[in-house]
């Protein structure tokens, strides 16, 4: 039934003039009608109602594939259905996009500890640009107070909340660190979680069985599990969604800090390093000799957090 | 038993099914309340599949527990049950051959509890077939819980089909041919081993958690395993001894006994290693024995569990390696309750939780079961309890059933 | 029979060695192997960020720096449609300014704390006393406020190489596309340029409630 609604819309599809705007909510509206037909032979009754269409939908979206492993057109035609479910179930209008990395694009990250007061605005943005659950409060970027003398945040108070910056305190960063060598990716015994070409480390979330072994496996803590179906109130959610990236997650999986793929693919900065105040934030293309970056890289004294584990992060921390 | 006649592998299941299930009055209430144990954790997992797995004590810092926990534990119990296999089949020893089946059976009641205990920690359950290799994807081999996959799923075929044709075979009166199943009964002593030491490297491969990240964690998998194990399986004969006119020699407690006391003292200076290891330089990476043993930063729950296991741990050693008893049941029951206690606690709880506390930004919480937790993992319990005694109980009918015609036709 | 087993046992184990080791020499990326940092070294062709065309439009005004980075030229957040009273020769004319407590009307929300201790700068060691329409550095020269940088960089030289680089201050919004960057006013208080203590916008949750 599923390789039957894709030979309809493949014939279709190649049956479209070549009007680039006009194919996507051909599309959009083809799959639409595949997936309430197949809904009606699932329930085996009137289709058309939002309740059928809904289950259509899902029952498609359950037995699609791994996300790298699917042509333009399946990809497509997912991102169709989760715009629509988003949409029956919600009742907001996302857009969900499917664009893929830029060539000879490397990011990296660097974190100016004698910059960073500790105000945490980044930690916000993330919040309302990820679409993170609020009813747990998840965060993907953490902010550790530390007293001078040490440089490994485990030492410092990541659960301050007072006036900052303090006095002879300094502000240090975490987040998922992109590690070119991760182990989260290692450690998946689905492949649900990989390393983009542009270095990001993404998840398919509909692909991950929560076994949360990577989570286990991860030594910054940079993913987050879903314990319940995650909450965000109807008007924060932000509709500027990607399919590795911000859109909606479900119970059961895992989740974690994308560089906010959803931004930096379109050539923004991460929403964290945009909000902050302080500039601490230094993000960019390594590939580039000219971005900000490298000339952190190749000015300052720069380190990494547990550099000894050989995951080769692509975040480093620096001074002034 | 009338039944002496019929052929088939359909009359051999519909008889199993007729023993298995009959029994004495305390037989079904035995029943009856495994039952009831199962439903309750049907429910509570009705209610975790609804809601997500915030119900229960879980969080990301401490991300795995209960189920976990139990997972790691009757892993080892399973892998144990080569300690009959080897002795029985490569010495050739006629004592312990006798009770090989039930062994096999306490593997495979434990190995399925393994796999309910994975499958209900699972955030995607109805999610498992992308891990089916061909319509999903199987990350092998590079995840070494592909591995653990595969040598679960395996040695459960080899500890199911083992038993089965043998039974078979017994069931219609005659002996079964070494060469179909022999193969095989090898096969699954390197597999036993194969198993623990894969569910071993599950922890031991992650630099992440230096409490894991640790070559004595395999072998010490394995001596505690063979320890706790039999001492599963001494209970199980006793109980059997006990309640049932099956003949089990005195001998095969001893030899059981003589088992545990070295794998038991194996463990223990292992045990000691690992402390001395953890606290005579004192370094970051030792903050998850302190958390454990003496509580970190006000955090302490675990330190009565551990000092409770070390101390089951001592004295059911000691009980099984001074026995005045010379054997007797009710000591026997005493002291491997007393052992299975200590290492279930040790090997679950205390590996699994400290491993995550403090997490690797050095924070430091308390991780409780919920009590719908509990509740699906006493149902899992019961679910493996009820396996055990499905299998065992045809199981001791036909090689009882092929022991008269044995003496008869004599 | 039993030794043929244990051969067959001895191989399969040996068989699972060989591919955990080989796996983890090819997969977990040796010290021996390239690093990250050898790709980054090696990638020495200026990647054209003008390319990523989503990367537009520009969200605020700007103006072309009149300085160069290493990538050529850049842009700055203008700075003048900032100042809520620019242009300031309106009252700072030819004449004298006569209307009553004048300043303290028009400007006494500055705070002046700019410079340590006893070396507190005063009004006209940046403002241009002949002409308020601009900044002026030690030597006389007259900077737009919209190039602010150029004054701030006559002391704070090691700031200003770093800004120009990009290891101070910000890019506006986006990574790749024309370079703009915020000014050192964009972000500094002029008159009060340190930072100030706050409350954190957010807090984390103590993580065992």
């Amino acid at each position: 039934m599923d390789s039957g609604n894709n030979q309809i819309e493949k014939m279709q599809t190649e049956n479209m003039p070549e009007k680039k705007s006009s194919r996507r909510d051909f599309l959009k509206n083809m799959s639409i009608a595949a997936a309430a037909g197949s809904a009606g032979l699932v329930v085996g009754g009137c289709s058309g109602t939002p309740a059928t269409e809904k289950m259509g939908l899902k029952w498609e979206e359950y037995f699609k594939k791994h996300y790298r492993l699917m042509t333009q057109e399946e990809k497509d035609a997912t991102v169709t259905r989760l715009e629509r479910l988003a949409k029956l179930e919600r009742g907001i209008n996302v857009q969900i996009s499917d664009q893929g990395p830029h060539e000879q694009v490397l990011f990296g990250y660097a974190f100016n500890i004698s910059r960073c007061k500790g105000y945490m605005d980044c930690v916000e943005a993330c919040v309302r640009e990820n679409n993170l659950d609020r009813r747990t409060k998840t965060q993907y970027v953490r902010i550790f107070e530390m007293d001078p003398g040490q440089l490994d945040p485990s030492a410092g108070d990541g659960q301050y909340h007072h006036e900052v910056p303090v006095k002879n305190k300094f502000y240090m960063g975490v987040q998922c660190f992109h590690c070119e060598n991760a182990p989260c990716i290692k450690a998946c015994p689905t492949k649900a979680t990989w390393r983009e070409p542009d270095g990001i480390v993404v998840i398919d979330y509909d692909w991950c069985i929560g076994c949360r072994y990577c989570l286990a496996a991860c030594p910054y803590w940079g993913r987050r599990f879903n314990w319940g179906d995650p909450e965000v109130p109807k008007d924060e959610i932000n509709l500027n969604q990607h399919y590795l990236g911000n859109r909606m997650r479900m119970k059961g999986v895992m989740e974690k800090c994308t560089f906010c793929i959803q931004r930096t693919r379109k050539g923004k900065l991460p929403a964290c390093a945009d909000a902050c105040p302080t500039g601490s934030r230094v993000f960019g293309n390594l590939l580039d000799p000219n971005s900000e970056i490298r000339f952190v890289l190749k000015n300052k004294k720069v380190f990494r957090f547990k550099e000894d584990l050989g995951t080769e992060p692509k975040f480093w921390y620096f001074m002034d | 038993m009338t039944t002496t006649s019929r052929k088939g592998f359909a009359a051999f299941i519909s008889d199993c099914t007729r023993w298995a299930l009959s029994g004495g009055v305390g037989y079904k209430i035995y029943l009856a309340a495994l039952f009831a144990l199962i439903g309750a954790g049907i429910y509570a997992y009705s209610q975790q599949f609804r809601y997500g797995l915030r119900i229960t004590g879980m969080s990301d810092i401490v991300s795995w527990g209960l189920y976990i926990s139990n997972f790691t534990f009757f892993v080892g119990v399973a892998a144990a049950a080569v300690m009959l296999i080897l002795p029985a089949y490569i010495l050739k020893d006629k004592d312990l051959h006798k009770v090989v089946i039930i062994g096999e059976g306490v593997a495979v009641g434990a190995l399925i509890m393994c796999l309910l205990f994975i499958t209900v920690d699972m955030g995607g359950p109805l999610k498992v077939w992308h891990m089916i290799p061909g319509i999903g994807l199987f990350n092998w081999p590079s995840s070494i819980l592909t591995w653990d996959v595969l040598v679960l799923n395996g040695y459960l075929a080899l500890n199911s089909l083992v038993p089965l044709y043998i039974l078979y075979c017994n069931y219609h009166g005659r002996n079964p041919v070494g060469w179909k199943y022999k193969p095989f009964v090898f096969l699954s002593i390197f597999w036993a081993v194969s198993i623990h030491m894969t569910t071993a490297f599950l922890y031991q491969g992650l630099p992440a958690r230096p409490f894991w990240n640790n070559p004595l964690l395999g072998p010490r998998f394995l001596a505690s395993a063979f320890a706790a194990g039999p001492a599963v399986i001494m209970m199980v004969l006793i109980v059997i001894k006990e309640s049932t006119h099956y003949p089990i020699e005195i001998n095969i407690f001893n030899k059981l006994k003589k088992i545990i006391v070295v794998a038991a003292i194996i463990n223990l200076v292992m045990l000691f290693s690992e402390v001395f290891k953890e606290f005579y330089t004192f370094t970051h990476h030792s903050l998850s024995a302190q958390y454990l043993f003496f509580g970190l930063e006000g955090h302490d729950s675990l330190v009565p569990w551990i000092w409770t296991a070390i101390s089951l741990n001592i004295l059911g050693t000691m009980l099984f390696a001074f026995d005045p008893t010379k054997c007797n049941p009710k000591y026997l029951m005493v002291a491997a309750i007393s052992l299975f206690t200590g290492i279930w606690i040790e090997k679950g709880f205390g590996l699994i939780i400290p491993g995550f506390v403090p997490s690797p930004l050095g924070e430091v919480v308390d991780y409780s079961p919920s009590i719908l937790e509990i509740m699906i993992t006493v149902g899992i319990l019961a679910v493996g309890a009820f396996v055990v005694t499905m299998l065992i109980k045809p199981a001791l009918v036909i090689e009882m059933r092929l022991r008269e015609q044995k003496t008869g036709s004599q | 029979m039993s030794k043929f087993s244990y051969a067959a046992g001895l191989l399969l184990g040996a068989l699972a060695a060989v591919i955990l080791i080989s796996q983890a020499a090819t997969a977990s990326g040796s010290p021996g192997s390239e690093s990250v940092k050898d790709r980054i070294e090696q990638a020495i062709e200026p990647f054209d960020s003008l390319k990523v065309t989503t990367a537009y439009p520009l969200p605020v005004k700007t103006v072309e720096a009149k300085e160069q980075y290493q990538g050529g030229s850049f842009k700055v957040l203008a700075r003048k449609d900032q100042i809520t009273r620019f242009r300031c020769s309106v009252c700072h004319n030819d004449k004298m300014v006569k209307v009553r407590n004048g300043a303290l009307f028009t400007h006494s929300d500055i705070q002046l704390n700019h410079g340590l201790g006893r070396n507190q700068l005063t009004c006209n060691e940046c403002h241009a006393i002949e002409n308020r329409d601009v900044l002026v550095d030690k030597q006389g020269g007259q900077i737009d406020f919209d190039h602010s940088y150029q004054l701030c960089g006559k002391c704070h030289f090691r700031q200003k190489r770093d800004w120009l680089g990009g290891a101070h201050g910000k890019r506006e919004t986006y990574w790749a596309g024309e370079r703009v960057i915020r000014n050192c006013t964009s972000c500094h208080n002029p008159h009060s340029p340190a930072f100030p203590t706050k409350m954190p916008a957010t807090y984390s949750l103590p993580l065992d409630e």
